[in-house]
C-alpha cells in the first residue's frame, strides 16, 4: 500500500515535469504557428493573440508563391538528396568492407573514422574555399555537394557498417559457395538487407544537408543557387517587426520537411544513432 | 572474430577459405579519397596557413611566426575564450542534466504507462531536427525585445516589466544558452535514454531487496551505470556546441558588442570579414587544439572495460 502511494506520487511529479518539459520544447514552435497565422495588426498584440481572431493563410501563400522561395526549396532538396545519395555511393562501399574484411587495427580505424566529428566545418572550410575559388567551382551545385558528401561520410559509414555487423556472416559464405564473388555478395545479398540501414543513413542525410548553412552561405553568393538555408538568413536580415508574420511563414516552410523527414522514420533514425553512441 | 562458424561449415571453409580473405583497398577508396580532400588535405594546409602572412584578397605568401604571436596575444582573444567558455559550459550541463532528467522521466512514464510519454519525447526531437539558422531566427522572435515579443508579452500578462533579451550585454549570454538548450537537449535524452534501457532490471531488484529508496538507487544503481554513456555523451555535445554557429550568427550576430562572440564566430569573421587568412587558421588550429584536448581529458574518466 504505502509503495503504491508513494508511486502516484511519483506519477504527479513525472507529470508536472512533462508538462513543464513540453512548454518549453513547444512554446516556441507554437509561437512561430502562432506568428505565421496572423494578419499584419495582430502581430502587435503578443500572447494575447496566440490564437488568432482573424487566422490567415495569406502569409504562406505570400512565401510559396515567391519564385524566390521556390528556388530556395528545390535546391535544398537537390543539395541534400545528391548529397545524400553520394554519401551512400561512397560510405557503403566502406562500410562492408570494415563489417567483412580482415583488417589489422579495424577499432583504430573506427575510431579514427568518428574522430573526424571534432573538425568543425569551419576549420576545413578555409582552405576549402580558396580551392574552390581557384578552380571556379564556387556558385556551384557540383562543389557544394561534394563538400556535404565529405561531411556527411563519416558517421553515414558508423551507421551502415552497424546494420552490416547485423547480417549474419554465413549468409556471405553460402553464397560464396554457390560461386559469388566479393561484388555479387554486397550486390545481392548486403544492399538488400540492410534496407533499413540504408533507409536511415539516407534521411539522416538529407536532414543534415537541409540544415546545412555555413558551406553554402560561403560558396554560393548567387540568390537563384541558395538553398533555404541561406537564403532565410538573408531574408530574416532584409524584414522588420512589421512583417514578422511572413518571417514566421517562411521559417515553417524551412522548418517542415525537415520534420516530417524525421518523424516519418523516427524509431529507425534513432535506433542508428545510437548504436553507435552507446557502444562508445 | 569468426562469428557464424558451424562445425559444418569449417571443413568447407578450409577449402574454400575466402570469405576472409580479399583486398579491402578498392572498397575502401572511395572513402579515402574523400577524407582525404576534403579533411586532411585542407587540415594539413590550415597549419601551413598559420605559419604564413596569407590574407584572402592578396598573394602575401610569406612563412613567418608572427602571426602565431600575434593572433594569440590579441587583447579580445581572452574576451572570446571566456564567452566560449560560458556558451559551451552553460549549454553542456545544461543538455545533459535536463537530458538526463527527461529520459528519466520518458522510461518512467512508459513503465508507469502514464500519458503524453511519447508526445514530449517527439516534441523534443522536433526541436532538435529544426535547422539551426531557423531555430536561432525562431528564438529571436521569441526574445523580441518589444512588448509584443513571444516572451514579454507573458511577462506583461503576468504584470512585469519586459526585460531586452538580446540586447542587454548581461542578458544575452542566457539567453542564447536557453536557445541552445531548447535545440541540443533531445540529442542527449536519446543517449541516455538508451543507456538506461540497457541497465540490467536485476541490478534495481537487488538494490530495493536491500532496502535502498528511489534516491539511494538513483545514486548507487543508475549513475554508476550510466557513466560511459554520459562521458561520451559529453564529448560529442561539447565538440557539438564548440563548433556551432549557425544558431548564434542568426540568433545575435555575437552582439551586443562582442557578449556572444564565440570562438568559431570570431574565426569566421576573421576571415571571412577581415580577410585574414593567416590568422583565422591559427584560430581555427585553436578551436581543433581545445576539441582534441577535452576529448582526451573526458576520455580518461571513461570506466576501464569500455575503453580500448
Amino acid at each position: 500500500m504505502k509503495s503504491e502511494n508513494q508511486a502516484r506520487i511519483g506519477d504527479v511529479f513525472s507529470y508536472l515535469f512533462m508538462a513543464l518539459m513540453m512548454l518549453f520544447f513547444a512554446w516556441p514552435l507554437i509561437w512561430l504557428l502562432s506568428l505565421a497565422l496572423r494578419g499584419r495588426k495582430e502581430i502587435y498584440l503578443g500572447v494575447a493573440r496566440l490564437i488568432p481572431h482573424e487566422p490567415t493563410l495569406d502569409n504562406f501563400t505570400a512565401i510559396l508563391s515567391s519564385s524566390q522561395f521556390a528556388a530556395y526549396l528545390v535546391n535544398a532538396l537537390k543539395l541534400s538528396t545528391l548529397s545524400a545519395l553520394g554519401c551512400l555511393a561512397v560510405a557503403l562501399p566502406a562500410a562492408y568492407a570494415f563489417s567483412r574484411f580482415p583488417l589489422k587495427g579495424k577499432g583504430a580505424w573506427m575510431m579514427g573514422l568518428l574522430s573526424f566529428q571534432m573538425i568543425s566545418p569551419l576549420v576545413i572550410m578555409i582552405p576549402l574555399y580558396r580551392y574552390m575559388a581557384s578552380i571556379h567551382m564556387t556558385e556551384s551545385h557540383f562543389g557544394v555537394t561534394m563538400v556535404y558528401i565529405a561531411l556527411a561520410v563519416p558517421t553515414a559509414t558508423w551507421i551502415l557498417k552497424g546494420f552490416i555487423d547485423g547480417i549474419p556472416e554465413s549468409l556471405d559464405e553460402a553464397a560464396m559457395i554457390d560461386g559469388c564473388n566479393r561484388f555479387s555478395v554486397f550486390w545481392r545479398i548486403i544492399l538488400p538487407l540492410s534496407t533499413p540501414g540504408i533507409a536511415s543513413a539516407f534521411i539522416i542525410t538529407v536532414i543534415a544537408g537541409w540544415s546545412q548553412f555555413l558551406v553554402p552561405f560561403l560558396l554560393i553568393t548567387k540568390d537563384n543557387l541558395m538553398p533555404i538555408g541561406v537564403g532565410i538568413f538573408q531574408y530574416a536580415g532584409t524584414q522588420n517587426d512589421s512583417s514578422l508574420q511572413v518571417l514566421a511563414a517562411a521559417c515553417i516552410v524551412s522548418v517542415v520537411p525537415a520534420i516530417v523527414a524525421f518523424l516519418s522514420l523516427q524509431r529507425l533514425i534513432l535506433g542508428a544513432m545510437t548504436a553507435g553512441a552507446v557502444k562508445g | 572474430m569468426n562469428k557464424a562458424i558451424t562445425p559444418g561449415l569449417t571443413a568447407v571453409r578450409a577449402v574454400s577459405a575466402q570469405p576472409r580473405q580479399g583486398a579491402p583497398a578498392l572498397w575502401l577508396m572511395p572513402l579515402i579519397a574523400v577524407l582525404g580532400l576534403f579533411y586532411l588535405y585542407p587540415v594539413f594546409d590550415v597549419f601551413r596557413y598559420a605559419f604564413t602572412d596569407m590574407t584572402l584578397l592578396g598573394k602575401g605568401d610569406h612563412y613567418t611566426v608572427s602571426t602565431l604571436i600575434n593572433t594569440l596575444t590579441r587583447p579580445e582573444l581572452f574576451e572570446i575564450l571566456w564567452v566560449t567558455f560560458v556558451f559551451t559550459g552553460a549549454s553542456v550541463l545544461g543538455q545533459q542534466v535536463l537530458g538526463l532528467a527527461v529520459a528519466l522521466v520518458v522510461v518512467r512514464g512508459e513503465k508507469r504507462r502514464l500519458v503524453g510519454t511519447m508526445l514530449l519525447r517527439t516534441t523534443a526531437l522536433v526541436a532538435w531536427v529544426v535547422p539551426g539558422v531557423a531555430g536561432g531566427i525562431v528564438w529571436k522572435m521569441l526574445f523580441n525585445g518589444a512588448p509584443f515579443g513571444g516572451l514579454n508579452s507573458i511577462l506583461r500578462l503576468l504584470g512585469m516589466a519586459p526585460m531586452q533579451w538580446l540586447s542587454d550585454p548581461d542578458t544575452v549570454m542566457w539567453s542564447v544558452v536557453v536557445a541552445n538548450i531548447w535545440r541540443g537537449t533531445a540529442f542527449s535524452m536519446v543517449v541516455m535514454y538508451a543507456a538506461l534501457k540497457a541497465i540490467d532490471p536485476v541490478l534495481y531488484e537487488a538494490a530495493s531487496v536491500d532496502g535502498a529508496n528511489p534516491l539511494q538507487r538513483f545514486f548507487y544503481v543508475t549513475l554508476p551505470q550510466l557513466r560511459a554513456a554520459i562521458m561520451v555523451n559529453l564529448i560529442l555535445i561539447t565538440i557539438q556546441t564548440l563548433n556551432t554557429f549557425d544558431a548564434v550568427i542568426s540568433l545575435t550576430g555575437g552582439g551586443p558588442g562582442r557578449a556572444t562572440e564565440v570562438l568559431s564566430l570570431y574565426t569566421f569573421n576573421m576571415v571571412f570579414r577581415n580577410y585574414d587568412l593567416a590568422a583565422g587558421s591559427v584560430l581555427s588550429l585553436l578551436m581543433l587544439a581545445i576539441s582534441m584536448g577535452l576529448a582526451l581529458i573526458y576520455a580518461r574518466f571513461l570506466p576501464m572495460e569500455s575503453r580500448s
